[in-house]
């Protein structure tokens, strides 16, 4: 409870001044024979092995792109090569401080990080988990591919062959690449062997390694995440906040839980963000490991390490992964390395000398580790240019069947729709939670158990939101549900614990829930998606909490890139069942009134649904928190408080209204009007009204904007041949644009007028005294009826709305 | 010797009832200013009022569990 911590200003103003720990940097100094003696002579042998198969695999890479060729392979490979050539070590040494079953999340520069987990996972776990898992993914058909193709001897051997080659297969977009081509180069993954998603957007892996920390620490499991980050990343908004929420205070005061999140920050660390340098031009700190220090007072145990050693590296993952199981983390590394390979196949090496990249040759990192090797007699010359020879030669066979079509089959671009979402529910089945009370003795409880169920009196008055259940409590009985009967389903958000959510949607929820299935997270957005992105992978259920609409935009990609992504781009290995609670304001102006809606549905991948009633605000989030896939919910603040008008009574008991399917409000004859969100109250005035002109309108509620399900409105407009879209939000690109152009398009031959719709003005959304004039009134829906009424012959061209598009309005 | 009255406060424009949800102090109680006396909620937020005076509580006036509307008295306090 914050209220126990008093903030005294006797202590705060104390004088004082802050001590910063020491930050090492560069300080591994073990001598080799001792590494020896720790690892074993094979285990760093494999090693090097593993540090020139990366390469070897990128060098195909890199001579694909450049030539077209690799050997006697001929191939055009159009997709991306963020090649890691010259930062092996990084990613090697990383993998051997790591457990199979912990989990790494990268980059677009992740090739290397991918296949060193995925070689150190094969050569640490049992076999017959190996074979299980060759025999599992995607019905054993990469595994027959590797066997048909490729020379294995013994299952490790095979298991390598079937990483490699799901992987190419995966960056060259074939059916049996390990994302079903879904993903490709800068996206793969593969979760047996602990490699999670790699992501196209720089700095994204912090919030999402973040999140499956937070899932790792819930289920209290023994395992860290890892987010493998460039230098450039430390620029990136997003990381801070990730890394901010990985450390905050609360974990160590509030939980019963103590400890920070078990996450590592990795920063590989080559001196460059594509062109830009970062030490010493965009960035801020002259060694990257300092921004530890402007997290925590511990720093993070941020350190400086050599990459192109990857025994240095090891040692500092080791301890930095005991530090985390001690639940002391988060921690953060700066790994400093170098690519030799341009950022790209297009870069030109212009920032740039060639000076520096020959320097950089000179503590190469595979070179160094042979050397290492061959001094302490471990590995002779002769045997270090065989190994080579083998692995070139592993190399062309991969390559050959990847490229080939019989062997890896081209995606058909038609399945590519029914991977959007899986419609599936995943009900629990582990025992129940246990509240830290008894439900009815929390007063909100008891309150609302006093409440009547239904909205109006018997001569049919709406009820005072006091005396009857109000939407607000429509969505706490279903989040309170779910909470109560499902351990998975965790909630926050912005002041979602004592505040109890921004509009008290949770208040209550504080007396039943301990801090890690309900808690306060800090005021940054694009960490509280992109967390729950990241707990949703590991297979939590979290229903976060955005105070506005407005603020989807501080979690932009969050929301458009990964929530709405990952089902697809991971071929369905993932599935997302994240529910985003947000608030459409009214009243403070234009940065908090917005609904966004439009751009909701604009972005494939996301549920998206409005309720407008009690009744449907408990069946659809029920439906929503039930589903697997990513529901964005949007809430009206003027409704929060409406009570029951439509339904008989809002049921006690958990029920699921179906997403997608629009209902309709009002029976009527002469127009058809479909109303999003809140503008069903004036639609229903406006009807009232309209009655009275001997005019009647049908009046259905969308409910949800995707998926839509037309037929209820289809039949509607079959019988009234007017249709009419009312929605609070500005028209231009509004998702009442595209129902209407689909009700154009789907009902034309039936339509006696054009199909209108009434939305804002494409303005800002202007103070609280000038709302009326701005978002759509019952007068200006009785205005649009009448007129539609009036011209069933014909249309006028409307001049004014032209002349509005001409001025950008 | 004066009675001051505890009052449901104006709580902003849309809420115009609230709910008492607990008394924290019992009638002949002494109570000091700025102490909390009685536990209310609205649709959106549960409060604890607190006395706008010093004095003994003499009399209370509307049960837990009560719905009242904005203004309405709820305790005397005699200072
Ligand atoms: C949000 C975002 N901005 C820009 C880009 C384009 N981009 C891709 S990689 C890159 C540089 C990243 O530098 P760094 O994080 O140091 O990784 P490195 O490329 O050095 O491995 C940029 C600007 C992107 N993918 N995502
Ligand atoms: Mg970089």
């Amino acid at each position: 409870m914050p209220k126990s911590i008093n903030v005294d200003p006797g202590r705060t103003r104390l004088p004082d001044h802050l001590e910063l720990p020491d930050i090492p940097v560069h300080r591994y100094d073990t001598p080799f024979a001792e590494e020896l003696e720790s690892h074993g002579r094979r285990s760093l042998v494999e090693l090097l092995r593993h540090m020139m198969i990366l390469r070897s695999f990128e060098s195909g890479l890199a001579a694909l792109k450049s030539t077209g060729k690799f050997g006697h392979l001929e191939y055009i490979y159009k997709g991306p090569a963020h090649l890691s050539i010259g930062q092996e070590a990084a990613a090697v040494g990383a993998a051997l401080a790591l457990t199979p079953n912990d989990h790494i999340f990268g980059s677009h520069r992740s090739h290397g990080e991918f296949l060193a987990k995925g070689l150190r996972a094969i050569a640490v776990m049992d076999e017959a988990d190996l074979t299980a898992i060759m025999e599992e993914h995607d019905d054993g058909k990469l595994r027959d591919a590797v066997t048909a193709r490729l020379d294995c001897r013994g299952v490790r051997d095979k298991a390598e062959r079937f990483l490699l080659l799901g992987f190419l297969a995966e960056i060259f977009m074939r059916s049996n690449g390990f994302n079903g081509g879904m993903g490709g180069s800068m996206h793969a993954f593969f979760l047996p062997f602990g490699a999670y998603p790699n992501n196209a957007i720089v700095g994204a892996s912090a919030g999402i390694a973040t999140g499956a920390a937070l899932q790792m620490k819930v289920e209290r499991r023994k395992t860290i995440a890892v987010a493998m980050l460039g230098d450039g990343a430390t620029g990136c908004g997003p990381v801070w906040e990730a890394m901010n929420f990985a450390a905050m205070a609360q974990f160590d005061q509030l939980w019963d839980e103590k400890g920070g999140l078990p996450v590592l920050f990795f920063f590989t660390n080559n001196f460059y963000a594509m062109g830009g340098q970062t030490s010493g031009e965009t960035m801020a700190w002259d060694r990257l490991s300092q921004i530890g220090a402007g997290l925590r007072r511990d720093a993070c145990h941020a350190e400086t390490v050599d990459g192109t050693n990857p025994l240095a590296v090891a040692d500092a993952v080791a301890r930095k992964r005991s530090l985390l199981m001690a639940q002391r983390g988060p921690a953060l590394l700066d790994v400093e390395c170098y690519r030799y390979s341009g950022h790209s196949t297009t870069d030109v090496n212009a920032y740039r000398t060639k000076e520096e990249i020959a320097l950089w040759r000179l503590v190469d990192p595979i070179q160094q580790m042979q050397a290492r090797l061959t001094r302490a007699g471990v590995l002779s010359t002769e045997q270090a240019t065989e190994m080579q020879a083998g692995i070139e030669k592993l190399m062309h066979g991969v390559f050959h069947a990847a490229a080939d079509p019989d062997v890896c089959p081209r995606v058909d671009p038609a399945s590519i729709g029914q991977k959007m979402f899986s419609d599936l529910k995943s009900p629990y089945t582990g025992t129940l939670p246990r509240p830290l009370r008894e439900p009815e003795s929390v007063p909100r409880l008891r309150q609302t158990a006093k409440k009547t169920r239904r909205g109006r009196t018997a001569s049919g008055e709406p009820l005072s939101p006091m005396r009857a259940m109000t939407l607000r409590d429509g969505l706490f009985e279903s989040v309170l549900h779910h909470v109560l009967n499902d351990r998975r389903v965790i909630l926050y958000g912005e002041e979602c614990r004592e505040w109890g959510g921004a509009f008290g949607v949770y208040r209550g929820l504080s007396d039943l829930l301990p801090h890690d299935r309900l808690f306060n997270a800090p005021i940054s957005e694009a960490a509280i998606v992109a967390t729950a992105v990241g707990a949703a992978i590991e297979g939590g259920r979290p229903i976060i909490e955005l105070m506005y609409a407005d603020f989807i935009g501080r979690a932009g990609d969050e929301i458009f890139n990964q929530l709405a992504k990952w089902q697809a781009m991971s071929n369905g290995h993932l599935s997302l069942p994240v529910v985003l609670r947000t608030s459409v304001g009214s009243k403070y102006g234009a940065q908090h009134s917005q609904d966004w809606t439009g751009l909701a549905m604009h972005i494939p991948g996301l549920k998206v649904i409005y309720p407008a009633t009690p009744y449907d605000a408990k069946g659809l989030l029920s439906a929503a928190i039930a589903c697997d896939d990513p529901v964005l919910v949007f809430e009206s603040q003027r409704l929060y408080d409406k009570t029951e008008l439509f339904a008989d009574s809002v049921p006690e008991g958990d029920y699921q209204l179906p997403i997608g399917v629009p209902d309709i409000k009002r029976a009527g004859e002469d127009v058809t009007v479909l109303t999003i969100g809140p503008s069903l109250y004036p639609a229903l005035d406006a009807a009232e009204t309209l009655s009275q002109q001997g005019i009647s309108i049908e009046i259905i509620d969308a409910r949800s904007l995707v998926p839509f399900a037309y037929d209820s409105v289809l039949e509607s407009v079959a019988k009234t041949g007017r249709f009419l879209v009312v929605t609070e939000a500005c028209e231009r690109g509004s998702a009442a644009m595209t129902l209407t152009s689909n009700v154009a398009h789907l009902a034309f031959t039936q339509l006696k007028s054009p199909p209108r719709l009434l939305g804002s003005p494409n303005w800002i959304v202007p103070g609280a005294d000038m709302e009326e004039a701005y978002f759509p009134q019952a007068a200006d829906i009785v205005r649009m009826v009448s007129e539609m009424m009036a011209n069933a012959g014909g249309h006028r061209r409307d001049s004014e709305r032209l002349r509005l598009a001409r001025c950008g309005l | 010797m004066a009675r001051v009255a505890v009052k449901i406060p104006d709580l902003g424009n849309e809420v115009t009832e609230a709910q008492i949800d607990s008394w924290l102090k019992s009638p002949g109680d002494m109570i000091s200013q700025g102490e909390e006396i009685v536990a209310i909620t609205t649709p959106k937020v549960t409060v604890e009022l607190e006395a706008p005076a010093s004095g003994r509580i003499v009399d209370i006036l509307v049960e837990p569990d009560e719905i009242v509307a904005v203004g309405t008295i709820l305790a005397i306090i005699e200072t």
